[in-house]
């Protein structure tokens, strides 16, 4: 042949179908079958919370609880086949997915419709901390679960004006038992909150837009931001709990829905309203690639622990990528 | 007959005159009449008189002189007579009627038995086997004693010489089952129980002195001619095993002494006795090996299958009793019995194969070292010779070497893993695998065979067999002809994967695979053997113990095997040259050369294409084409491995077997089904549709990927096509997701490959119709169809039948006046007002959400995103496609293209064929070969289906008919006359007053007469009745209109 052909772009390992309805809210659980094949579950605009099985490559189960509402947000609780689904239906269910059940065994009511997705703390088995948007458009409400007792209320000062929570992250340093709130909000900024305390211990301004997304690395004390607008951006925690911003991305086309460092924190993806899924270098944000597939807006990216990258989108598809192909 | 003399008494009162006669005067009439009376006498009498009678007999036998043979022949079958119904109870009387019978046959002369008549050898033999029989109880075991040694040993070689050098059959084979007789291994019943170890010894001792004679004489007989008739071969093949396995019993051998026992008999024959110690068994035993080679190499190819079975029993007695003391014979007996494993005849086969089992289960070959070594030691110098015996021997010398090969496999079972784990050996055995697999791949038939329909997947798995190899393709090799060596590979191939280290194998001959092409082909061949073989569900296994492939493990090794075999490079070969992508590049070179018709004439491209860039060989196309049906006849056999358990590999497999069903190639299209078929039973679909429709998703996704990527898959949208006809109304959220794609690829390629995107259209809008029937416009189609009353003016007018009245003239005319007025533009509330009306949205009723815009149903909105890239492939440049889409559309939408097409297209297309008509009229028989002759054709033939799809008004239909009526005259090359009239059959349907009225214009057979008198006549330009250059057309289609 002549010359030799450049490179073709890279395929999704697969796609799945079927959702009917633009995709919200992915989250891989491991070991739900045969080994080394995770279970990935979808939540879908028109409520609905697929289980997909990565073996077969298909829906095993379709929950249906939030009364048509978006999911927005999905998590599986450590232990005993539990799943929460967080539904614009202002309702935050908990499913026993145990033996082939799927039940909702607890509903927790969310007093705030916005946009903001929840968070989970898990201290010790069985209590877990569960963070969600307050009543107050500006407030995070912090619960002790599964007793459902509210441990307090995150309200800023009021003359902030950080506008409504946009992204939680609970999380626990490895030196102090003291649950920490990481809080993107509609201002740009994120803040860190000391939950015990109830106050704010730094906050930093690094978006111009309001945040869409964050993730943090405990281990390197460092995290990522999305927002609206064109820019992600890295800021990092010292010791003295002060939130610094270490750098910002620059990105061709604005809009970040989610972003998602892999649990083995080397690289990250970003969902892009533009469409395409970028893969940074974690720690130095090298960009690796740009993976366009999807016909609409990227809402959702997740990792799964053996690397799959998931991502979901409006175009009602959930794209799966082998992001380094086996040798 | 009735004994008339009961008594002894009486007997001897009518006996002894004729025995008193015969001592006196020896001759053959006096022995028959004392045969006559002794026929007359009980059986009792005769004992009480045996020694009277006897003596006579003897006498004249032992009677000094020359005597004649007739009169010894009558004494012996006398006395034969006399020993059948009597006993003989005396030792003396036994020995001496031994030796007696025994020197009838004695020659002084020389060592061979004497030239008398064969009658009287038989006689003798005859006497002798009498004799033995008739010895009372345990007399015949005090016979055999070391005295008779001398006497004993004369019979014997007496008996072999008969039976070696004798021309008459009858007397070999009496002269055999006297031996045995003698040897005591006759299987009559009349014999004494079975011997107890002392007797078995000295029995042993004895006969081992005649053990040289006896095996020396018969290997001869038994190697001699084939000619000479099996049943000889077969007993001499029983007396040599049976005497061979006594005298060399391991289990006598053992109890044998260093030093021989002083025994009390004379001299002479001492010397004669043998005593078997070690020195002797191992001398033996060396001696008989030579022999019992010769017998192997001459037997397991004899033609009669008896004698090969003996064979089997030689193997089994020989290695059972023998195993020790004929220890260097183990491996060649052990070769015998595993080449006759797949031999022709299937009893040897089962005798075999249970004698192996026998082994198997008595752990002979386990538990014995020295057999289980010399089995692994014979498989290791087969392997090593083998490369080289599959190039040197002929089809029958590959049979039984391979059989060979196959038997050691079975009978070494998991131990074949001893001879594989070591690298040099496995080498050989895969380098003489691959080389005698190649397949000749010359013949030009498979290239050229081509599919022309598009719709074959109709095959219901019912039709086929549940085996996948029952239904293989014949395939043809380069070093045999033989199918029997082909099923014998695979046999050896299956056990492999059943007993080898299957990892180890697949990992060897994956890496041969993707070594060279060369050994591709082959080394796919035994993969998927391999696999059949470790499912373990073919395999007849004689180590009923061991342990299969676990499917768990067997899954994961097919995964990565198919993963090779449907890689880019392995499965998207050059099996032909493409017409499609080779016609654009053909175009870029060469512009003048658009019009070569896309279609699957590829003889046509390849003519262009030598010089435009080097085209693929038929050998190699050959070869690509079988190493693609090899794969796909792989994956049918991993599924029939697999089971149900394929289901999870369907994922990555249906995508790409289902575009090969599709292929242009005969072969591979027809392979690839039925791989289909055997995934549909092994997966549990009852038909292909179910199998495509239940697993649409994979397919979606294979479809979807692959056209991001459309120049490496160019078929990607034939897969969509056959999943759409074999897809239903559930599908319809999956469908509309793929087209998404396929539509986002047609922007992106509408200058290349349309061609094939307009057919997935068509199919997608054809199945959407299908399955959301609109019964308005269903009727509407049907109507069109029919060709009845779908047009403006078709009333079937009256004039044309007989019966015509005034009001059927009125009525016509009202008809008519009214249709011109439309005609005309003065379009009033017609009854077209129902075709014109675009589908009406059905809103759904129960929508919960008011200030949402009820979306369009989803087919609908797929219809209307397809129509709107069909409107973009009208201008294309490619005429073909132009029309194609043109057709597609025209049938599905003709009103809102109508007025499209003959604004914009009918002028210029009806323009160019009036134009060219004249230059085609004069043009000699090369003018086929221009392209304004294709393009003519092109036109002509496009243009009918249009006229009739897009339901043309009069008018237009007008400029139709006069650009193509110019075509009908006979001057024009007859190609496109057809074309032509193929045009105005359409008409027809659509018009046929003024299609019939123009053709009569042209020409009209005969003269009309006005139906009523008031009416003026008809007068046509055609009635001249003058024949002209239309008048042949015309006539073919008023024909038609009649």
């Amino acid at each position: 042949m002549a010359a030799p052909c450049p490179l073709p772009p890279p395929d999704p390992q697969f796609v799945l179908r079927g959702t009917q309805s633009p995709v919200h809210a992915l989250h891989f659980c491991e070991g739900g079958q045969a080994q080394g094949h995770p279970l990935l579950f979808s939540g879908s605009q028109s409520g609905l919370v697929h289980i997909w099985s990565l073996r077969m490559r298909r829906a095993l189960a379709t929950l249906d609880g939030h009364g048509g509402q978006c999911v927005t947000w999905l998590q599986t609780l450590p232990q005993e086949h539990q799943l929460l689904s967080q539904g614009r239906d202002l309702k935050l269910c908990l499913w026993d997915l145990a033996e082939g059940r799927n039940a909702v065994v607890d509903s927790v009511h969310l007093e705030n419709v916005g946009f903001c997705r929840s968070s989970i703390l898990v201290q010790g088995q069985p209590r877990w901390m569960l963070a969600v948007p307050g009543k107050g458009s500006d407030e995070v409400q912090i619960l002790e679960m599964p007793s459902k007792t509210s441990v307090c209320t995150l309200k800023p000062e009021a003359d902030a004006k950080l506008g409504m929570p946009m992204c939680l992250r609970l999380w626990q340093a490895d030196c102090s038992p003291r649950p920490l709130l990481l809080a993107g909000y509609e201002d740009g900024s994120v803040a860190l909150w000391d939950v015990s305390e109830q106050k704010v211990c730094s906050r930093i301004a690094c978006h111009e837009e309001p945040v869409m997304d964050l993730d943090f690395d405990s281990q390197k004390a460092k995290g990522i931001s999305g927002s609206a607008g064109k820019a992600l951006a890295v800021w990092s925690l010292d010791g003295q709990q002060a939130l610094q911003v270490c750098g910002t991305h620059q990105l061709t086309n604005p809009g970040i829905a989610e972003v998602t460092i892999r649990p083995d924190r080397k690289i990250l993806a970003t969902a892009g309203w533009d469409h395409r899924i970028r893969v940074f270098q974690w720690r130095k944000m090298q960009p690796l690639a740009v993976l366009a597939f999807h016909s609409a807006a990227v809402q959702c990216v997740a990792f799964a622990a053996n690397g799959l990258l998931a991502a979901g989108s409006k175009d009602q598809r959930i794209s799966l990528w082998s992001l380094y192909p086996r040798a | 007959m009735m004994a008339v003399f009961d008594t002894p008494e009486e007997a001897f009162g009518v006996l002894r005159p004729v025995c008193v006669q015969l001592t006196k005067t020896q001759t053959v009439e006096n022995v028959e009449h004392l045969q006559t009376r002794l026929q007359a006498v009980s059986d009792s009498a005769l004992q009480e008189l045996q020694q009277y009678i006897l003596f006579p007999l003897r006498f004249t036998l032992k009677t000094p002189g020359p005597k004649r043979e007739r009169l010894i022949q009558s004494v012996v079958e006398c006395l034969t007579f006399v020993l059948s119904s009597t006993c003989v109870k005396e030792q003396e009387l036994l020995r001496e009627l031994f030796s007696e019978l025994s020197a009838c046959l004695y020659s002084p002369s020389s060592q061979k038995p004497a030239a008398v008549s064969e009658e009287l050898k038989l006689a003798v033999i005859q006497g002798l086997s009498t004799l033995m029989h008739s010895a009372y109880g345990d007399i015949i075991l005090t016979f055999y004693e070391p005295s008779i040694l001398p006497r004993l040993g004369f019979a014997v070689s007496l008996l072999l010489g008969l039976a070696e050098q004798e021309k008459s059959k009858q007397i070999k084979i009496a002269a055999l089952k006297c031996l045995q007789v003698l040897l005591l291994q006759c299987d009559c019943q009349d014999h004494p129980r079975s011997l107890d170890e002392l007797e078995q010894k000295q029995l042993g001792d004895l006969f081992a002195s005649f053990l040289p004679g006896i095996s020396t004489t018969l290997t001869r007989v038994i190697t001699g001619d084939f000619k000479q008739g099996h049943r000889i071969v077969v007993s001499s093949l029983k007396i040599f095993y049976k005497t061979v396995s006594f005298i060399m019993a391991d289990e006598q051998l053992e109890r044998i002494s260093k030093v021989q026992a002083k025994s009390a008999v004379e001299h002479r024959v001492a010397e004669l006795m043998v005593h078997r110690e070690a020195d002797w068994v191992k001398n033996t035993g060396d001696k008989l090996t030579i022999l019992i080679k010769k017998i192997i190499e001459c037997v397991s190819v004899h033609p009669h299958w008896k004698v090969r079975l003996e064979l089997v029993e030689l193997v089994e007695d020989l290695l059972l009793k023998c195993s020790q003391s004929l220890v260097e014979s183990a491996g060649p007996l052990l070769k015998a019995l595993v080449g006759l494993v797949n031999d022709e005849s299937p009893e040897v086969q089962a005798q075999c194969n249970k004698v192996l089992r026998h082994f198997a289960d008595q752990k002979v070959v386990v538990v014995n070292k020295a057999l289980a070594d010399i089995l692994s030691e014979s498989l290791h110098s087969l392997a090593t010779s083998l490369p080289r015996l599959m190039t040197s021997q002929d089809d029958q010398g590959k049979f039984s070497t391979l059989s060979l090969l196959l038997g050691y496999l079975k009978l070494l079972g998991p131990k074949v893993n001893f001879v594989l784990n070591s690298v040099a050996h496995l080498q050989r055995l895969s380098k003489a695998l691959i080389q005698v697999l190649e397949l000749d791949v010359a013949d030009i038939k498979i290239v050229e065979e081509r599919r022309w329909n598009s719709d074959g997947l109709n095959a219901s798995p019912k039709t086929s067999a549940t085996q996948p190899w029952n239904h293989i393709q014949r395939r043809y090799f380069r070093f045999f002809t033989d199918e029997r060596i082909f099923m014998l590979l695979r046999q050896v191939c299956q056990l492999l994967g059943y007993y080898g280290h299957l990892y180890l194998l697949v990992d060897h001959f994956m890496e041969l695979y993707r070594q060279s092409v060369v050994y591709r082909k082959q080394a796919a061949m035994i993969l998927n053997e391999l696999v059949t073989g470790a499912a373990g569900l073919e395999v007849e296994d004689l180590h009923e113990k061991h342990i299969k492939t676990n499917p768990e493990e067997l899954r994961e090794i097919v995964t990565s095997i198919l993963e090779e075999y449907t890689s880019q490079e392995n499965w998207y070969l050059v099996t032909c040259i493409e017409t499609e992508e080779m016609g654009e590049e053909l175009m870029v070179e060469h512009p003048g050369l658009q019009a070569i018709p896309s279609g699957e004439h590829t003889s046509q491209v390849t003519s262009f294409l030598a010089f435009s860039k080097p085209s693929p060989t038929v050998c190699s196309m050959n070869s690509n084409i079988w190493q693609i049906c090899i794969q796909l006849e792989g994956i049918g056999q991993f599924a029939y491995a697999l089971g149900k358990d394929f289901c999870l590999l369907l994922m990555s497999t249906l995508y790409p077997v289902l575009e090969k069903a599709g292929d242009q190639t005969l072969l591979i299209s027809q392979v690839a089904t039925s791989t289909m078929m055997d995934i549909c039973h092994a997966c549990g679909y009852d038909s292909l549709q179910h199998l495509i429709n239940q697993n649409s998703d994979y397919l979606v996704n294979g479809i979807s990927l692959n056209l991001r990527h459309l120049a490496l898959h160019p078929h990607t949208p034939k897969v969509l096509e056959v999943m759409l006809r074999n897809s239903d109304a559930s599908l319809l959220p999956l469908v509309a997701d793929v087209v998404q794609d396929v539509l986002a690829t047609l922007d992106q390629f509408y200058d290349k490959r349309a061609a094939s995107f307009v057919s997935v259209l068509h199919a997608l809008l054809a199945a959407l119709a299908q399955w959301f029937p609109d019964t308005g416009h269903l009727r509407h189609l049907q109507e069109q169809s029919l060709g009845e009353e779908g047009s403006h003016l078709n009333q079937r007018p009256a004039t044309l039948e007989n019966s015509t009245t005034a009001e059927d003239i009125e009525q016509f005319l009202l008809n008519y006046l009214k249709e011109k007025d439309v005609a005309d533009g003065n379009v009033s509330d017609f009854d077209n007002e129902e075709e014109e009306q675009p589908v009406p949205p059905k809103v759904e009723e129960n929508d919960t959400h008011p200030d949402v815009e009820p979306p369009l149903p989803l087919q609908i909105q797929i219809a209307m995103d397809v129509m709107e890239r069909c409107i973009h492939l009208l201008s294309d440049t490619n005429l073909q496609i132009r029309l194609k889409v043109l057709c597609t559309l025209g049938s599905k939408c003709g009103d809102f293209l109508r007025s499209r097409f003959c604004k914009d297209v009918l002028p210029k297309l009806a323009g160019s064929l009036v134009t060219q008509a004249p230059i085609s009229a004069r043009a000699g028989p090369v003018y086929s070969h221009t392209l304004a002759f294709k393009l003519q054709l092109a036109v002509l033939q496009g243009l009918g289906p249009l006229c009739e799809r897009l339901d043309l008004g009069e008018g237009d239909l007008n400029k139709v008919a006069d650009a193509c009526l110019i075509y009908l005259s006979a001057k024009q090359p007859v190609k496109l006359q057809e074309a032509a009239r193929s045009v105005f059959l359409h008409l027809m349907k659509v018009d046929p007053d003024s299609t019939w009225f123009l053709l009569s214009e042209l020409y009209c057979p005969m003269q009309f007469t006005p139906p009523h008198p008031s009416l003026h006549p008809v007068q046509l330009r055609g009635a001249s009745g003058q024949q002209n250059l239309y008048t042949a057309n015309v006539l073919h289609l008023l024909k038609e209109l009649q």
